[in-house]
This record gives structure tokens, C-alpha cells and sequence, in this order.
């Protein structure tokens, strides 16, 4: 089944990919089955929005840090401004995380938003309003975890670098967080 | 600037060949590389591997408190800078969040549900200062209220369920942001998320409120359970938006806010 490899290298957590791929497809499956089959705008939204909702949290908070040592959150500081905390391994765990978890996180992470905005566009041909608003729940969900995990991404990068450097050096980095003004807030 | 004030570790030769060949792949491979790199294969790992080097500084670390921690603004870095190493430990003391037990960030979330509905709903010692009550806001609670307000009305309805439900969601979240958008065009000094998750909190009344009309159908008990949620919703919602602007500006900010309210209460007594 698999596309033949020069290295077999099996997934380190499968409970944890399975769990990430699992929430997104069910949103879809509910989603475009109910839509066609059963006619309830209710238990189509309710059920679909839970299970994105579902994956949200998961993708940010269990699955983002155990397939690709990253997470993300905000904070109001003490002088009550907002601020973004962007939060990853440093560089040695960095470095022994799986390839191919990475790979399908990342990969099922933009696929889902490019899902999302193609049923948006069927909705939006079709006119019906009330889908649109069920697309637009999702796929912010979505783009916010892309968001998120994209500037982790950036620093975890960094971090990477610094390790390599630093091994030369026999030195080993720490974590790293960098911080980011939310657009949101006004001074 | 770049320290590297790290303990010298002597790594074995084997493990520092294979570190480095692992580091090699994986700056030159994108995250989203669907052909990975021939490499020789590496021995299973730990599910959540973390580095087992002791702490770079020889200092011991300060006790973290939640917010305490200090933030470091890196903008624009070189590309071959090395950051500070800093503990960050956004939520209570180590293990970090990025290597805690599942279930351990299950109970903080919900734990912190429940607590700032009490901030929010009840009163609380921060009435005066509504900024600190949310400080570690989320969008769990409102998204569960609006929801619930949401099916209660559309059961409550005997037809046109769907278009009481769609108007009813609609109706609340885009209100939020707008009401917040308000606030922030008349000059005042809001958090965006936070607004919006104050606001859907202050639904909690009027979600009690909807439950008992769907369950009783007197119109008069109907009024004076939606009056009496409706003022509740609008006690919990008057300090922060009061404080967020001009004191002269104050009801231009509040009057959208108990608009938005009353407009959810003559939903939930019109709809039988």
C-alpha cells in the first residue's frame, strides 16, 4: 500500500496521529453526508462545529506538542496588554522528533482549511447562507491552529540552528519562546 | 546577541555522528516534504522525547508563577543568532506545558472555564479592575453558551427551527465582535479576545433564563424570568466595557452591549 521507501520508518505515536486525522475527518464525513441526507441545519451545525472544535484543542494542545514539539497560547500581562507565546522544544528534542508524524501534521493541517474553503465556495454557489456560517466556524478554527503553528515553526527553526551550532560548540540550547503583540491590542 | 554560556557535555562519537546526521535532514527538509531523506534507519524513540542535558544556567531557577514569566521580544533576528535560553513555564511550575500528561491539560482548561464564569457572573474581588478577572480568558465557555442558547431556542420554536438557530448564532457571535469593534472605534483600550469571551460569558444568565422558558410556558413568568436574567447579564457586562472607555464615551460603548441583550431576551419571550 505504502509509496516504496529507501528507509521504513514507522510513525512514533500513531494513538496521537490517529487522534489528529480523526476529529478533521469527522467534521468533514458529518458535514457533507448530513448535508446531503439529512436536512436538520441543527444537528448539522451542532455536531460538525463540536467535532472542529474537538480537533481545535486537540491539534493545539495534544497533538502539536507530541507530533511536532510545538505549542502556542495567549497571555495578558500584568500592564494588561496581550501577548502571544509561541512555545517549542529545544533543539536535541527538536531533532529526534519523527519525520513522518511532522509530515502528516502538517500536510492534514492545510488540507483541512483547503477542504473548508471548498465547500465554502459550493455554499456560496449555492446560496445558502446558513452553510456558510457552519464553513466559517471551521474553517477559522483551522486557520488559527495554521497560524499559530506556523510561527512555532519559525522559532523552532531557529532553535534547530542554534543546536547544530551549538553541538559544534558541545553546547546544547534551551527551550525558546518568543512573544508577538497581538494586532488586537491597543495601547 | 548570542550566549552560549552552556555546560561542556562530551558526547559520545557514535551519538554525535548520528545527532548531527539527524540535524543535517531535518534543517534541509521542509516540514511539509513528502519524500524523506535516505538515511540509515535510527533506533525507536521515546513518544514524547525531551532533552536530558541539566539546565544551561548554573542559577537556580525562580519559582514560575502563572504570567509571571518575561517575555523576550526578538524582533527581526539574525538568522545565525543563538536566543537566550529562558524557562517558560506559561501554566504553574515544571514539567512544562509542552510535556505534560494529556489529562493534565484537560483539567487546566476546564479548570479555568469554571473560574472565570465565577469572575464574570458572580462577584468577585477584581470588580473594580476587570482586566485582571480575565487574564487567562477562553473562548470554550462563550462558544458552549451561545451554542446552548442556541438549541434552547430552536427547540423552544415549533417551526422554522433552523432559521431560529442560524439567527440566534449569528446574532451572538457576530454581536460580540461588533460590540467590541465598538469599543475599539471609540478609542478605548480593549482586548479583542478577551471582549469576546466576557461577552459570551455574560450569557450564562440568559442561558438559565432561555432553559426555564423552554420548560414553562406562562408569558408572564416568561417576563419576569427573561427581565430579571436579562438585568444579571447586564450587571456582569457593566464594569468591563465601562472601564474599557472615556468616562464621556462610556454610553456610546454600553448602550450596543444591553442592546444586543435585550434583543436575545425578546427572542427567548417571542419564540413559543
Amino acid at each position: 500500500m505504502d509509496r516504496p521507501q529507501v528507509v521504513t520508518e514507522n510513525y512514533a505515536n500513531p494513538v496521537t496521529c490517529l487522534f489528529h486525522v480523526l476529529f478533521k475527518a469527522g467534521a468533514l464525513v458529518f458535514y457533507i453526508l448530513f448535508s446531503l441526507f439529512v436536512k436538520s441545519f441543527v444537528i448539522i451545525f451542532v455536531i460538525t462545529v463540536f467535532l472542529a472544535a474537538l480537533d481545535f484543542w486537540v491539534v493545539k494542545n495534544v497533538s502539536g506538542r507530541i507530533l511536532v514539539g510545538m505549542r502556542w497560547w495567549n497571555e495578558i500581562d500584568d500592564e494588561g496588554n496581550s501577548v502571544w507565546k509561541f512555545e517549542c522544544l529545544d533543539g536535541e528534542a527538536l531533532a529526534r522528533m519523527n519525520k513522518k508524524d511532522s509530515w502528516l501534521f502538517w500536510w492534514t493541517l492545510y488540507l483541512t482549511a483547503a477542504a473548508w474553503i471548498i465547500l465554502g465556495i459550493f455554499s456560496l454557489i449555492r446560496l445558502e447562507a446558513d452553510y456558510l456560517l457552519v464553513v466559517g466556524v471551521c474553517l477559522t478554527l483551522s486557520l488559527a491552529n495554521i497560524v499559530g503553528f506556523t510561527r512555532c515553526n519559525k522559532d523552532a527553526k531557529k532553535n534547530i540552528r542554534g543546536y547544530f551550532e551549538g553541538h559544534a560548540q558541545n553546547a546544547i540550547t534551551s527551550r525558546i519562546t518568543s512573544t508577538l503583540q497581538s494586532a488586537f491590542g491597543v495601547i | 546577541m548570542s550566549h552560549n554560556h552552556g555546560d561542556t557535555i562530551p558526547l559520545h562519537p557514535s551519538s554525535a555522528q548520528s545527532d548531527m546526521d539527524e540535524i543535517e535532514s531535518l534543517i534541509y527538509a521542509a516540514p511539509s516534504a513528502t519524500v524523506l531523506p535516505a538515511r540509515p534507519p535510527s533506533p525507536p524513540r521515546a513518544s514524547i522525547p525531551v532533552s536530558t542535558s541539566p539546565a544551561p544556567l548554573p542559577a537556580p531557577a525562580k519559582p514560575s508563577l502563572p504570567g509571571a514569566s518575561v517575555p523576550i521580544i526578538v524582533p527581526q533576528a539574525p538568522p545565525a543568532s543563538v536566543s537566550v535560553p529562558i524557562a517558560s513555564d506559561g501554566f504553574g511550575p515544571p514539567p512544562n506545558t509542552l510535556t505534560e500528561p494529556v489529562w493534565d491539560t484537560v483539567k487546566r482548561d476546564l479548570a479555568r472555564i469554571v473560574s472565570n464564569l465565577k469572575l464574570v457572573v458572580f462577584p468577585n474581588p477584581y470588580r473594580e479592575d476587570p482586566g485582571k478577572a480575565l487574564r487567562d480568558w477562553d473562548l470554550w465557555g462563550p462558544f458552549f453558551f451561545i451554542v446552548f442558547l442556541g438549541l434552547t431556542l430552536s427547540w423552544s420554536a415549533s417551526v422554522k427551527k433552523s432559521e431560529v438557530f442560524a439567527v440566534a448564532f449569528a446574532v451572538l457571535a457576530a454581536g460580540a465582535i461588533i460590540l467590541t469593534l465598538n469599543v475599539l472605534l471609540l478609542g478605548g483600550h480593549i482586548i479583542f479576545f478577551q471582549s469576546l469571551s466576557l461577552l459570551g460569558y455574560c450569557l450564562f444568565p440568559l442561558d438559565v433564563g432561555a432553559l426555564v422558558c423552554m420548560l414553562k410556558d406562562n408569558v408572564i413568568l416568561k417576563i419576569i424570568v427573561v427581565t430579571v436574567t436579562l438585568a444579571w447579564s447586564s450587571w456582569a457586562a457593566y464594569p468591563f466595557m465601562s472601564a474599557a472607555v472615556n468616562p464621556r464615551r462610556k454610553a456610546l460603548a454600553l448602550y450596543p452591549v444591553f442592546l444586543m441583550y435585550i434583543s436575545v431576551g425578546f427572542l427567548i419571550i417571542a419564540i413559543d
